[in-house]
């Protein structure tokens, strides 16, 4: 038990200082404040031209809340992907350690920053825009920050496992990222999308994070917003799960056909 | 007026050291390199690893400034008239890279050529032309990411020629090839040679600019150590050519007539069973061999071997020196 | 003497804007910023501004047009001579007789010209998929616009390709770049509904200004004289540009040549 805790550790601070190495500090904190900050400026003047002013809670917090995904969609596939670049995945594949504890520790220290950038955007959207969180359900909102940028580290680890077949990640990570800014509801209220549209929004993580929020913020109790929490934790999960099977199937086809350097 | 002039050619590369502590480290690259080259001469620059050649060369055609110093191209300066320099040579650094792997030989040709100037009628028969002479012809239309180490080395070639320079640089041409290509390389270069264009060669293949260069600047560390014609190099280790023969006892009288031979610088004798050793240090085995053999006369005799200074022996005497 | 350079120049630049698409066609971060981001940018914009639709399409689709182009701008541009260096060819670039502005001018068309492509896609999408009315009220004048806001991003392309080579700390804020532009200069949503101490930050981009003309003359808001203002600011910021640009390419390749940068040891 204690090996893998160690274990999940090591692999977790590893791919995370592995990935981070190249990026110096200042670079590192000018894309965690200015990169959320420029996405909340820009969509919250364009909601606000679309809806009026009075509705640039709207906006605000469902590009705050949209940080989770950067660091879930884009740190954790970079992980995962790293290993591919650094040449370190044969080593990965091979370990006799737990594949599970490994797998999830890549996505640990993602959902932390992912916290992080969150909040980073709510205290930007207060301090600039004048976002009013005094009514705010706090411990509710903390739960739900953490779980979103759970179930936003699960799509991550998805798409990480793309990340080992194709070499246009950025690409997909791009475009899924835009999709969620679709689709999510962060700039868009759902109810107002063609129900198959809708239906997307549901299946994917982040939507549920964003509304619950937004509820939060409103003031909403428990009661209201735990049912919807609690799905968006099992989106999370759902995905993570998809995304671990997909790890070993595509280690076994890689040990199979020998290509895991060429991967 | 020489086609390449350098005087005094310096260059210094700062690196700075440390994070916090910033130290700055001066490596002098080339130092006080001076030499000419007449028209139309094949020129060798030959030196070990980080010696400066890959500098001097960068230096000459523009890419580098020197820290010091001077170069002349065709009369104009490397740094002031560096546009004018750029007309009238051609380069390969050769390697993987200094091609556009995207597109296909043919369009990488065509490319350069709209970078040189070179009259869109005339490069459309030059490039065919230019592709069969290094055997590209066929697969012209691929992409370069797909070719090998020496085909991409061949492409740089054509590149090189493609607005018919008189002046070339070539760094290493025949690296990466297989003994074949390289072979049919240096052909490729005497025909440029006999054009009358002006080269300035680099290589690490002592035989190669032994064939090649009718004058070789041997460089160590940034300094310029010889400069002279293959045969003129060689002669610094004339005392290397050793002629060994076998004989079965053998008279010391036989071996103070040979020793007193005015071509001898030495003779020794190495005592094998029932056999000798002889080795005879002379500036020139094949001379003294007919004469050894007729003081020897009735002396029985077994193996005569002549081993003839290299090229190489003289490089690695020269740069031993400096060291 | 002068015509013959003026016709090598454009051979060159010709000739590295036909070599620049095709190599970018296969690109896949060309492609995401310069035509996907765009569009759906505009696909998202279109449904915010769903209720004001109808007018607003052209605007949207301009708009979200306008986008691309700087995103283009910013990464893909600003990095042409990065990029030079990366894949090794910097070198082959200097030391040809071609002085590396022209190939940075055909690079930076090329750019221009594609994320005009996105423009175009953008149009019809808007136009066949949500069935929007997208008349352009003034034509000729538009078009009038386009000229001169390709002419002044190619220029703005020539001032931060050079920059980006000589601080490469630089380029860490390419990111941190691109909306802010999109906000300050208008492109989705009019300046006016931002504080008034940004309104001189506007001002001082050219990006700002080819906005104004082109929503100006495809929706009609804006008359003659106005117009003709947001000409003349898009012109004397392509000469400033091009000015700077030659000063800034010249320090630049000097110190390259000083500092051993050109090649990548």
């Amino acid at each position: 038990m204690i090996k893998h805790i160690r274990l999940f550790f090591q692999g977790a601070l590893l791919s995370y200082k592995a990935l981070f190495r190249w990026l110096r500090p200042v670079t590192y904190l000018a894309s965690k404040i200015i990169m959320p900050l420029n996405q909340i400026l820009f969509f919250t003047f364009l909601g606000m031209y679309a809806s009026g002013q009075q509705n640039a809670s709207f906006y605000i917090i469902g590009n705050a809340v949209q940080m989770a995904a950067i660091s879930g969609i884009y740190g954790v596939t970079m992980s995962i992907g790293g290993d591919r670049w650094e040449g370190t995945l044969p080593y990965l594949f091979g370990t006799p350690s737990n594949r599970l504890v490994l797998f999830f520790g890549r996505g640990f220290f993602h959902i932390l920053d992912g916290f992080l950038g969150v909040w980073i955007g709510l205290f930007l959207g207060v301090i600039l825009l004048g976002l009013d969180l005094s009514a705010a359900n706090f411990p509710a909102l903390l739960l739900i920050i953490l779980v979103t940028t759970f179930s936003t580290s699960g799509l991550g680890l998805l798409l990480g496992c793309l990340s080992l077949i194709t070499r246009n990640v950025m690409f997909v990570n791009n475009t899924v990222y835009f999709l969620l800014l679709i689709f999510a509801g962060a700039n868009v209220p759902i109810e107002t999308l063609p129900s198959w549209m809708r239906s997307i929004s549901y299946a994917l993580p982040l939507t549920r994070g964003i509304s619950t929020t937004r509820a939060a913020v409103a003031g909403e109790t428990g009661s209201v917003i735990m049912p919807v929490l609690s799905q968006e934790f099992l989106i999370g999960l759902g995905y993570m799960l998809l995304g671990f099977i997909l790890f070993r199937w595509f280690e076994q086809a890689a040990k199979r056909r020998g290509t895991l350097e060429a991967m | 007026m020489n086609s390449i002039e350098v005087e005094h050619l310096k260059r210094i590369y700062t690196t700075t050291i440390g994070v916090i502590k910033r130290t700055k480290k001066e490596v002098v690259a080339v130092d006080d390199l001076s030499f000419s080259i007449p028209k139309g001469e094949l020129f060798g620059l030959l030196g070990p690893n980080g010696a400066g050649k890959t500098t001097t060369i960068k230096m000459l055609t523009t890419l580098l400034i020197p820290t010091a110093g001077a170069a002349r191209i065709e009369g104009y300066d490397i740094v002031e008239d560096a546009r004018k320099v750029r007309s009238s040579i051609g380069f390969i650094f050769g390697g993987e890279r200094g091609l556009y792997w995207r597109l296909s030989a043919a369009d990488n040709l065509r490319y350069f050529s709209s970078l040189y100037f070179v009259d869109p009628e005339v490069s459309r028969k030059r490039i065919p032309y230019l592709l069969e002479l290094v055997g590209l012809k066929d697969r012209a239309r691929e992409k370069v990411e797909g070719y090998s180490r020496g085909m991409k080395q061949r492409l740089h070639i054509a590149r090189t020629l493609l607005h018919d320079p008189d002046i070339l640089f070539l760094d290493e041409p025949t690296i990466g090839l297989d003994p074949v290509g390289a072979r049919e390389l240096r052909q490729v270069v005497r025909g440029l040679h006999s054009e009358g264009k002006t080269i300035l060669l680099t290589t690490h293949y002592m035989f190669e600019a032994d064939e090649l260069c009718e004058r070789i600047a041997v460089i160590n560390k940034g300094k310029l150590v010889a400069l002279d014609s293959p045969q003129g190099l060689k002669k610094h280790v004339e005392d290397m050519n050793v002629l060994e023969i076998e004989v079965f006892g053998i008279q010391q009288d036989r071996i103070e007539s040979i020793r007193s031979l005015p071509l001898t610088n030495s003779v020794s004798v190495i005592d094998r069973d029932q056999r000798q050793l002889l080795q005879i240090h002379s500036p020139s085995g094949s001379e003294i061999l007919p004469q050894i053999m007729a003081v020897l006369g009735d002396q029985p005799t077994g193996r005569v071997a002549l081993r003839e200074p290299t090229l190489e022996d003289a490089y690695v005497r020269l740069v031993k020196e400096e060291a | 003497m002068k015509q013959r350079k003026f016709r090598t120049a454009l051979g060159v630049i010709f000739s590295t804007f036909e070599m620049t698409l095709r190599q970018n066609v296969i690109d896949s971060f060309i492609l995401f910023t310069i035509l996907v981001q765009p569009i759906l940018i505009a696909l998202l914009a279109i449904w915010m501004l769903r209720d004001q639709a109808a007018n607003h399409a052209i605007f949207i689709v301009i708009g979200s047009g306008m986008t691309g182009l700087w995103s283009s701008l910013l990464f893909v541009s600003g990095n042409s001579i990065n990029v030079e260096r990366w894949i090794g060819t910097l070198e082959s670039l200097v030391a040809s007789p071609s002085p590396l502005p022209w190939v940075i001018l055909g690079k930076n068309l090329a750019h221009v010209t594609q994320s005009l492509v996105s423009m175009i896609l953008s149009y019809f999408l808007a136009a066949l998929i949500f069935n929007l009315e997208l008349d352009i009220v003034n034509p000729g004048v538009f078009i009038g616009s386009l000229m001169l806001t390709i002419v002044a991003f190619v220029c703005f392309g020539a001032i931060i390709a050079p920059i980006f080579v000589m601080n490469p700390g630089v380029q860490g804020f390419q990111n941190a770049m691109e909306f802010p532009v999109y906000i300050l200069c208008g492109f989705l949503f009019p300046i006016a509904m931002l504080p008034e101490w940004t309104t001189p930050l506007s001002y001082a981009l050219s990006p700002y200004w080819a906005a104004r003309a082109l929503h100006g003359t495809s929706s009609g808001a804006l008359d003659l004289p106005e117009v003709l203002f947001s000409w003349l600011m898009l012109v004397l910021f392509s000469v400033g540009s091009a000015l700077l640009s030659a000063f800034l390419f010249r320090v630049m390749l000097r110190k390259a040549r000083r500092e051993a940068t050109l090649g990548l040891e």
